[in-house]
């Protein structure tokens, strides 16, 4: 539904993104995740037909941008990251305004504004100005409007960013809700969000993809070691140089507590007898020890800090 | 079509619910029934031929009228950041152009269709040449639509409101005086500034006199403003 094929945008003469290309299948959900300033909101610009990109084509549901611009935008339902709306009009004026640039009937229309308007819970404010209302009800009425026309594609950019946690879990819950019919692109640069609500992550720094598939895939592919989580009573400070002296283990660090080390051992071995039953035979009065799974935000870190090129 | 006139519904809306419209509407018919009384009541030799400079400083006034109409029109759409979800509606952007411009043309229109109140509450006391001020009108609606499309390639061309008036004050001014300057240049220039002029371009109509030549110079200035903001508009997708 989404193609984009070696996008790059250049301002000026920096660029923004550079040789981006990835796929979205119908139906899919896909987070595109990525730090500040990484490209995704100029990628979704493109997408949505806002800008061309300096070179590279990209498809929305079969329509090119730069050739069918105006048929692919009907088929999209854009979210921009800044909720930028009309303060002086009512939320209803607004939907049906938009929803007739959308070439929506007036049946279909009214219709598919209630629908929105309840799915939204925007319903006890539909009359109000939208000028009046705080910035979690204009953040739905923003996606209120993506969703008005029933687009196959929905581009939401950032659409959490300003909620509290309760709304956070709506629109979260709202966004899932719609997969299946919908294929949805969301950018977000919070990473329990892509990992609660979406498929397949798409890693973007510097204006690169660097990462692509789906959380645990992520994880997986970029676990280097496995790491287990040591916690001793009596350290006598040679535990962690010990430790190491053991033949499979890689490196020992230091844990966020006193007297806790991360213990990384060989990929695919699994030490935790042969350590515990080291570390009772010290006497050093074993408190904890369990396997720590790689987090997707460990592995974003990890891709947007240090070395690139995993994927 | 249809697009154009959701996007010029929507326009016109947005005048009347700020007081922009109701501001600039009693302003303009205030000072135009100032004038009116100024020469009808005050002047002891006044003839209804008079109506003609009552028209002539109504244009004057719209040179300044229009460009506070226009400033918003994209200028504040790019201000508040609407512009990129308007630019991600399956409209073209010359619909949303003119859209904009049908809205100020349409207001401008209304209000000075309320200004023939004037000369209507002159014919009960005197008989007043009808053809004569329908033509003159004509002309301020064409000079009226032109100094609007105009204001729309200036707010087309920033994001500051104020910018965007001071611009097309500024370009209309010059259209204004340009005739001014014909008799200091040689006389080919002379010519030239001449026909770019808008007050020798407006004076027929105001003698009653509808002539294709005024009709076009208006209609392509029109054209040419509203192509202008056309491709500004294009441009700024790209950066």
């Amino acid at each position: 539904m989404i193609q984009a094929d070696g996008l790059t945008k250049y301002y000026a003469q920096h660029p923004a993104i550079v040789d981006v290309s990835f796929q979205v299948e119908e139906g899919e959900i896909v987070a595109f995740l990525g730090p500040n300033a990484a490209g995704k909101t100029t990628t979704m610009r493109i997408l949505t037909g806002y800008m061309p990109a300096t070179f590279g084509t990209a498809q929305v549901a079969g329509f090119d941008l730069a050739e069918q611009s105006l048929q692919a935008r009907r088929n999209i339902g854009y979210m921009p990251e800044a909720v930028a709306l009309y303060p002086d009009m009512r939320v209803y004026q607004y939907l049906s305004y938009c929803g007739r640039l959308q070439g929506m009937g007036k049946a279909e229309l009214t219709e598919r504004m209630e629908y929105v308007i309840d799915r939204c819970g925007l319903s006890e404010r539909a009359s109000s100005i939208i000028g009046t209302l705080s910035l979690g009800f204009r953040q739905r009425v923003s996606l209120a409007q993506a969703m008005l026309h029933d687009p196959p594609v929905l581009i939401l950019d950032e659409p959490t960013v300003g909620l509290d946690p309760n709304q956070i879990v709506e629109v979260r819950e709202l966004i899932k809700s719609l997969a299946g019919d919908h294929t949805v692109l969301l950018s977000t640069h919070i990473l329990p969000e892509a990992q609660m609500t979406c498929e397949r992550v798409i890693i973007i720094n510097e204006g690169e993809i660097v990462a692509e598939g789906s959380p645990q895939a992520l994880t997986a592919q970029l676990r280097q070691a496995e790491t287990l989580l040591v916690t001793i009573r009596d350290d006598d400070g040679t535990v962690a140089r010990q430790i190491k002296n053991i033949p499979e283990v890689v490196d020992v660090r230091s844990a966020e507590q006193a007297s806790s080390y991360y213990v990384e051992t060989e990929v695919g071995s699994d030490l935790r007898a042969d350590l515990s039953k080291f570390i009772v035979e010290k006497g050093w009065g074993l408190l904890e020890l369990r396997p720590v799974e790689m987090s997707l935000e460990d592995v974003f870190r990890e891709l947007t800090t240090e070395e690139k090129g995993v994927a | 079509m249809r697009n154009i006139l959701t996007i010029a519904g929507k326009e016109l809306r947005s005048y009347f619910t700020s007081p922009m419209a109701y501001v600039l509407a009693v302003f303009y018919l205030g000072i135009i029934g100032y004038i009116f009384i100024a020469i009808f009541l005050l002047m002891p030799q006044a003839q209804t031929e008079h109506l003609r400079d009552l028209i002539g400083s109504m244009l004057f006034l719209t040179l300044f009228i229009i460009p506070m109409l226009t400033m918003g029109l994209f200028a504040q759409e790019r201000a508040s950041g609407t512009m990129e979800l308007l630019m991600t509606r399956p409209v073209r952007d010359w619909e949303v152009v003119v859209g904009k411009f049908l809205a100020t043309v349409s207001l401008f229109a209304s209000v000075i269709i309320i200004s023939m109140s004037y000369p209507a509450i002159l014919e009960v006391v005197a008989k007043v040449d009808w053809a004569m001020i329908l033509t003159g009108y004509l002309g301020l609606l064409l000079a009226g639509a032109a100094f609007a499309a105009l204001g729309t390639f200036a707010s087309s061309l920033t994001s500051n409101q104020i910018a965007a008036a001071i611009i097309a004050v500024f370009m209309l001014l010059f259209l204004w005086l340009v005739g001014a300057l014909s008799y200091s240049v040689s006389q080919s220039l002379g010519d030239v500034f001449k026909h770019l002029s808008v007050m020798e371009n407006y004076q027929d109509f105001s003698k009653g006199i509808i002539d294709t030549k005024n009709i076009i110079y208006f209609l392509s200035l029109i054209f040419v403003s509203l192509f202008l903001a056309v491709r500004t508009i294009e441009n700024r997708r790209t950066i």
